[in-house]
């Protein structure tokens, strides 16, 4: 089983870069061989699908990425090269994540990839993820991984990018996450399963929450950048592991939470520190977790 | 800890005007041509263009219809490219303008819509930037952390997309809360 992680890396001009991902002892990343710098996003993904990876013995993700600060030319660059890799690689779990959500860009790039791996598992988180809901195709992926600040988006079938979500469908006090995942689903707005991540993580599977983690409670999670990648990142690598869907997103959720805990989180630390906390998380506590993932109601 | 806060901001509107929207390819041209017109003395607004005329991550410009003409002149001079011209709103969604914060007691973190921007109350120091999901989020945390709110520029000059734009309202919100007053 492998898994292909398709997106962009925050370097202006930064080259095209596919093969096998490595992380090293002291937290840097490299694809191919090559150095990708360490930061939200889709470092922070790909470091802890790779601390996953290793523990449950399989191969660390491959990466199809490219640099890209917000300008687009990064994201044109991997989709160009999207079904040549995927074609080569046959993965079990694709992954869209940080990329310039344009709805034409991802609806050729799909089309494309499943002539070559129709099988093939669809995550998306990020702009992956906003481009899949703004172009209809939500419904063909198995997992996204929303926050409490794009639930609101997937259930609204007018908006096309998270900045235009109507005011009441933001998180506040009235919000309720199980509400807006049905509504979503119901709407074409949602992949099979959600991994709702907030304060509760809310697992949906079909519009029906199957799953909800709330302990530990690391409030300080939510501030540092990149620990909602981390658990996409999680997930993924349990899903192309055989997990699964919501048993893979029911153990990412819980290990982020216990590897927060594990690191005393605080909002100035960062997903590096959580990721260091991993192995020993991992190591201590999924295969109960896999066996007991499915119980419903989970604390 | 107060949690999701509510804050009202005004929207940014102009009333009782018959409206046109500047449309086109980049947010990047969006946002120039915001900054174009509004330094030409002209009452602008940032939209969502009506769903069909949309691609994915862009934004538009409204103004008041008889302005057209003085501001696309306004735009040619500054050579902002311009994609089209619709008449009329219709369809068109304002941003949203949900900011939200956290008291973490050392630290202030602020939303605004996906983004999050967190900052030491006593140094100023950036101490984390999150959410969004369009490439310049983590580029934009690269440059930011670490860095004192005062010593940045505004996200939506150094960013390109509507997450960054949404950064930058919550990089408005945490100078007005912490230091009283928000850059220009």
């Amino acid at each position: 089983m492998s898994l292909l992680v398709v997106a962009t890396y925050p370097v202006e001009g930064g080259a095209l870069l596919k093969g096998q991902v490595t992380l090293e002892s002291d937290g840097s990343l490299a694809v191919d061989g090559s150095p990708i710098p360490a930061s939200q996003g889709t470092s922070a993904l790909l470091s802890a699908a790779c601390q996953a990876a290793s523990h449950l013995g399989e191969p660390t993700p491959h990466a199809l990425v490219a640099g890209d600060i917000g300008r687009g030319d990064g994201t044109r660059a991997v989709y160009k090269h999207l079904a040549e890799t995927a074609s080569r690689v046959q993965p079990a779990v694709v992954v869209f994540h940080y990329m310039q959500p344009i709805m034409a860009l991802l609806r050729h790039g799909l089309d494309e990839l499943l002539d070559v791996c129709p099988d093939a598992l669809l995550v998306a988180d990020a702009g992956g993820m906003y481009a899949a809901k703004a172009a209809g195709l939500a419904p063909r992926f198995e997992l996204m991984t929303p926050d409490v600040g794009e639930i609101g988006f997937l259930a609204d079938p007018q908006a096309t990018h998270p900045a235009y979500v109507a005011r009441y469908l933001f998180g506040g006090g009235d919000f309720d996450p199980a509400v807006l995942a049905r509504k979503a689903y119901e709407s074409g707005g949602s992949s099979r399963v959600l991994l709702i991540k907030g304060a509760i993580d809310h697992i949906v599977e079909k519009g029906e929450v199957a799953a909800v983690v709330e302990e530990p409670t690391v409030p300080a999670l939510e501030a540092i950048g990149g620990t909602g990648d981390t658990i996409t990142g999680l997930a993924s690598a349990l899903l192309s592991a055989g997990f699964d869907s919501v048993d893979a997103a029911v153990c990412a959720s819980r290990a982020n939470r216990e590897a927060g805990l594990a690191m005393q989180a605080t909002p100035a630390m960062r997903a590096s520190d959580l990721v260091s906390r991993l192995p020993q998380v991992l190591e201590k506590n999924l295969d109960r977790w896999r066996n007991h993932s499915s119980d419903g109601a989970v604390t | 800890m107060r949690l999701f806060q509510r804050k009202g901001k005004a929207v940014e509107t102009i009333e009782d005007e018959a409206l046109g929207l500047f449309l086109f390819d980049e947010v990047t041209d969006a946002l120039a041509a915001e900054r174009a017109l509004k330094a030409s003395g002209y009452q602008v607004s940032l939209v969502a263009p009506p769903p069909h005329l949309r691609a994915g991550c862009d934004l538009a410009v409204a103004l008041p219809r008889v302005e057209q003409l003085g501001a696309q002149r306004v735009l040619a001079e500054s050579s902002v490219h311009v994609r089209d011209w619709v008449d009329g709103t219709e369809e068109s969604t304002g941003i949203c303008d949900l900011v939200t914060t956290v008291d973490f007691g050392r630290w202030l973190m602020v939303r605004a819509g996906n983004m999050k921007i967190v900052v030491d109350k006593d140094s100023r120091e950036i101490v984390n930037t999150s959410g969004g999901g369009c490439p310049d989020i983590p580029y934009l945390n690269l440059r930011y952390v670490g860095e004192l709110l005062s010593d940045v520029g505004r996200p939506k000059d150094v960013g390109f997309t509507l997450c960054g734009l949404m950064l930058d309202r919550a990089y408005l919100e945490a100078c007005a809360l912490l230091d009283g007053k928000a850059p220009t």
